[in-house]
């Protein structure tokens, strides 16, 4: 929930233990897992064909990829393959409006010897609008199975950078062969956000703003003087090529969105300013706090994507003792978790058509997120809009998918009871009309071994030596749902920050945290030793090639 | 230049900003002793501000419907503390990682949501220049912020109309930004070159968009935008006040120099803190300094410092104000305008200067606010004392008649923005030491300077 871009990681041990999709959809296939047929008819299921609407008894019949019926009286081919549908559910597949899924990260690149800080290579300093992200996509990356067996079937996928990582593509969470096959639209909108370079320029927003500016500035000059160098080059000056700005040329036509990662307040009312002075289509998502500009989102006609990352519903403290000072900022931090659970509410209200982002969400708290939203005035309807028909208006899609309609793409999710609940599962997702099916495992949720239990959870008493001196404060590791998650305190008052990447394997606990230093993002790695009740470890800022000790002692819980 | 430039993006087809509208409020002050700064003290006297100006100050005045009335009997009333060397209400300080950042600008990261904004509203304080850092030559550009706090839009905050600044800086911050990349500036030389070349560059860039629309007719190929070159030539052609952070004499002698070359007359010195030698020299110039009252020796090139400084200035014709560069020095500023009566002797109203019309000349905002005038705005400190007594204790605070502060209806927290997952145990008190100042981000150089800001 920082605004920090966090993200909370399952432990990389339970990976083999998760649900193991079944594979299909080989070309040419000696393992035979290849599906005898493309056209399934699941009858007598509950159909919620769009947000709204309800089929019960009813049949979805897909074929070669296509939805070709949906309704109680369906002719069912002889060569489909029949599945009861009895007591199931069937929504038409999620789309993601922004997030990595299906795209690996790029190795960190290094710091180039001699760097003149002021005038980095443009790689260096985060500004490539021309990539494109089918460049980064995988068609092994872990996210698109985690993903899809939530029901997403459709990600908004954009690249991994710093300020302008390049442009941003629609990817169909399917197992294929080549990540051509997985790209339903390529570029679709060029992404920026406020992720500065490290110790050059541009190294935070004020760099970020500026140089954001002198581009788009540039791409306008630039694009006239390519036009009429092209209409008639005779007595001209050869105009200098830029693939940067040339990368910009679609977002001064207007032809193409610019969509700002803006996670907070401040950042969405820069990406507007820069929007009210340059005039182009902007799309903000990742968005967590809307409610103070929902009329300024309106009146921009601003494309917004909500983060999925909601804060904890905070704990107040148990003890009747407590001050009336304590009382009273209780009550002022609940106000807020109340704003940004009625934000959704808020925004619907308004008008505005939103969808989601899962960006900075971890996987195992999005349906439970979803849910939550129905007690702030935000219901299942709701939520089924945002994650269908209104992100497949936003993002240009409507006439391929977001309902469940004949002749509409084959996306869509079969759940074994009404899935903004917490006791329903996802049994099977179409994608691009393939069948991805998942075991329902009966009261079994995937839990953190013993081992892991025994040796991680619980809180540690760390110190540090660092250059200003000795640092104190906790780890706090425990289990959610099934993965451990953590925080990093500072006894020193700092705002506590949560770990990502948490690991531990043969006795080796590592985790790495972030933290904002004026926009520019520093990571810490820690890694080292669990013997016993201490932690011997080495904490690592891989950007100032430097590392110190960090020494922690685990709390009994007796205590 | 902007204009120049203006002209062809209108071919091109981009919209204007539109600005915010802010709250202006009505109220009538009575029976106060009024610190009018411009016009002397006057005992038992009434001020009526109307849609955020004031509008009649006198004895007796009628009183209109529906405007609140505050008896001021026994109370002083100054025009709002304005503090010319701020860094609270900022996200982002240095974009210290070029030496040259004059594109860049502070009112891209004003956060209207920092609780110092209100801390600085109850000491008296209306308005503040809000700074970039010194971590480079020429640094980015200022922003002038009205008070105007629990808005979420930084807009709101914005003193419209205040002229553009910018900040530059001497000595040894810049020089060791240099030093740590390897790049110049690493002396005082260093620098003077850099700020010289970087004129030139502006001027040759001014010369050839020159060219470019002297003859719009044919059909040529536009040079290169540059932003940062823009702005030099804005400050070239008078646009942009320059104010240069700077303590020895000697370099703020070749600033003046360099100045004079380029015929750039708007100039404050900011901490100056050898000023005092070459006083006659600044107030020939017609340069300003804006000063700390007594703060000096937090490194080499501030040794030589006395707290006579203002006075000195002041007795030499240098239009001098006293600035804060901090979030907990802004909360007593009268306290520090008072120490040049303990050293130095200046009388109340010149002290009083040092904090409102001073710093408002230096902004260039003091047709706006500075003194208590008919026609200024409504930008009032209350205070239960003579502001420069020690134990005078800030009342009311007003920007464009509306009040902000006010000691008797003062609520503990006030948070603008409240992170929900935020302990409560973790009261964060303020610390002088880490926050606020000038070299605040300088950090990312390397860990050390991460963990040791400096101003």
């Amino acid at each position: 929930m920082k605004l920090l871009r966090i993200l909370s990681f399952r432990l990389f041990v339970l990976l083999p233990f998760l649900m193991a999709p079944v594979l299909v959809n080989a070309q040419s296939d000696p393992t035979g897992e290849s599906p005898v047929t493309r056209t399934y008819a699941i009858t007598n299921a509950t159909i919620i064909p769009s947000p709204g609407a309800k089929i019960e008894g009813g049949t979805l019949l897909i074929s070669d990829g296509v939805i070709t019926a949906v309704g109680t009286t369906v002719n069912i081919p002889d060569h489909a393959q029949v599945i009861d549908g009895t007591e199931l559910w069937i929504y038409p597949g999620f789309i993601d409006g922004m997030s990595n899924t299906g795209a690996s990260r790029p190795d960190a690149m290094e710091r180039p010897n001699n760097l003149f800080t002021p005038d980095p290579p443009n790689d260096y300093a985060g500004i490539t609008p021309e990539i494109s992200v089918v460049e980064q996509l995988n068609i092994e990356e872990s996210s698109i199975e985690s993903m899809r067996k939530l029901g997403f079937t459709v990600s908004h996928t954009v690249p991994y950078g710093r300020m302008l990582p390049g442009k941003s593509s629609l990817v169909l969470l399917t197992d294929v062969e080549h990540v051509d096959h997985m790209v339903l639209k390529e570029n679709v909108a060029t992404v920026s956000q406020f992720v500065g370079a490290p110790g050059s320029y541009p190294g935070n927003t004020l760099g970020i703003m500026a140089k954001w500016r002198n581009i788009y500035r540039n791409a306008e000059l630039s694009k006239r003087n390519t036009e009429m160098y092209a209409s008639n080059p005779t007595g001209l000056a050869r105009p200098a090529n830029d693939r940067v700005l040339e990368a910009f040329y679609p977002v001064v036509e207007k032809t193409q969105p610019m969509l700002f990662n803006a996670s907070s307040l401040l950042e969405a009312q820069r990406a507007m300013r820069l929007q009210n002075e340059m005039g182009f289509n902007l799309m903000i998502g990742n968005l967590e706090q809307s409610w103070k500009i929902i009329d300024e989102l309106d009146n921009n006609n601003v494309s917004v994507f909500l983060s999925l990352d909601l804060p904890e519903k905070p704990d107040e403290i148990d003890d009747e003792d407590k001050s009336e000072e304590v009382a009273e900022l209780e009550a002022r931090r609940l106000e807020f978790y109340n704003r940004y659970m009625e934000q959704f509410a808020a925004l619907k209200a308004a008008g505005i058509k939103f969808g989601f982002s899962t960006m900075d969400v971890s996987n195992s708290k999005i349906k439970k997120n979803l849910i939550a939203l129905q007690e702030f005035g935000f219901d299942s309807t709701d939520a089924l809009a945002a994650l269908t028909t209104h992100p497949a208006e936003l993002l240009g899609i409507n006439n391929i998918t977001g309902t469940l309609e004949a002749g509409k793409m084959g996306n869509a999710i079969v759940t074994t009871g009404p899935y903004f609940s917490s006791d329903s599962d996802v049994k099977m997702v179409f994608v691009d009309g393939d069948k991805y099916e998942y075991e329902i495992k009966e009261g079994s949720k995937t839990e953190v071994s013993d081992e892991v239990l025994d040796a991680v959870i619980g809180t540690w008493n760390y110190s540090s030596t660092t250059p200003q001196g000795e640092q104190t404060g906790q780890l706090i590791f425990t289990n959610v749902d099934g993965a451990i998650e953590g925080v990093w305190t500072s006894d020193a008052g700092n705002p506590d920050i949560d770990m990502n990447n948490i690991s531990y394997r043969d006795g080796v606990l590592t985790f790495d945290i972030e933290f904002d230093a004026g926009g520019q993002l520093i990571e810490i790695v820690v890694t080292g030793d669990v013997v016993g009740n201490e932690y011997d470890a080495e904490a690592s800022i891989a950007a100032f090639n430097f590392s110190f000790p960090l020494m922690a002692i685990k709390q009994d819980p007796e205590n | 230049m902007k204009k120049l430039i203006l002209n062809l993006f209108l071919i091109l087809g981009f919209s204007s900003v539109v600005f915010a509208q802010v709250p202006k409020g009505d109220v009538l002050i009575q029976n106060a002793t009024v610190l009018t700064i411009t016009n002397g003290t006057l005992e038992d006297t009434d001020i009526l501000i109307e849609d955020g100006k004031i509008k009649s100050i006198g004895q007796n005045l009628r009183q209109p419907n529906n405007v609140e009335v505050i008896d001021a009997e026994g109370m002083f009333v100054m025009p709002g503390i304005i503090d010319a060397h701020s860094h609270i209400a900022g996200t982002s300080i240095n974009e210290g990682t070029s030496q040259v950042t004059a594109e860049v600008s502070m009112e891209d990261v004003v956060n209207p949501m920092d609780v110092s904004i209100y801390r600085a509203l109850a000491g008296g304080v209306t308005s503040i220049h809000l700074m970039h850092g010194s971590a480079n030559v020429i640094g980015g550009q200022n922003e002038t912020l009205k008070l105007r706090y629990g808005t979420t839009n930084p807009d709101d905050l914005r003193f419209e109309g205040a002229p553009r600044t910018i900040k530059f800086a001497l000595g040894e911050n810049p020089t060791r930004g240099g030093r740590a990349r390897g790049i110049q500036p690493q002396t005082r030389m260093g620098v003077e070159a850099m700020i010289r070349n970087a004129f030139n560059d502006a001027i040759e860039y001014r010369d050839e968009w020159a060219a470019y629309n002297a003859n719009r007719s044919n059909r040529k190929i536009a040079p290169e935008y540059d932003l940062r070159m823009e702005t030099m030539v804005d400050i070239l052609e008078g646009e942009i006040l320059v104010h240069c952070h700077s303590y020895r004499a000697d370099e703020i002698y070749m600033l003046m120099n360099v100045f004079s070359d380029f015929g750039i007359e708007k100039l404050t010195f900011q901490h100056a803190n050898e000023a005092y030698k070459v006083a006659p020299e600044l107030a020939a110039f017609g340069a300003s300094a804006s000063i700390f009252s007594d703060w000096w020796a937090y490194k080499l090139e501030v040794y030589y410092s006395t707290a006579y400084n203002a006075a000195i200035l002041t007795r030499n014709g240098v239009n001098t104000s006293i600035n804060s560069d901090s979030g907990e020095l802004i909360r007593h500023l009268f306290h520090e305008a008072a120490k040049s009566q303990k050293y130095g002797s200046l009388s109340d109203n010149e002290a009083l200067r040092l904090i409102t019309l001073n710093p408002a000349m230096q902004l260039g905002i003091d047709d706006r606010v500075g003194s208590i005038e008919v026609g200024k705005d409504g930008d009032i400190a209350i205070f239960d004392k003579h502001p420069l007594s020690t134990y005078a204790i800030p009342q009311m605070t007003f920007v464009d008649g509306v009040k902000y502060f006010d000691i008797n209806t003062d609520v503990a927290d006030q948070r603008i923005m409240i992170d929900p997952e935020s302990t409560i145990e973790d009261v964060v008190i303020f610390s002088r030491e880490d926050h606020d100042m000038c070299m605040h981000e300088e950090s990312i150089v390397n860990f050390y300077e991460l963990v040791n800001e400096e101003k």
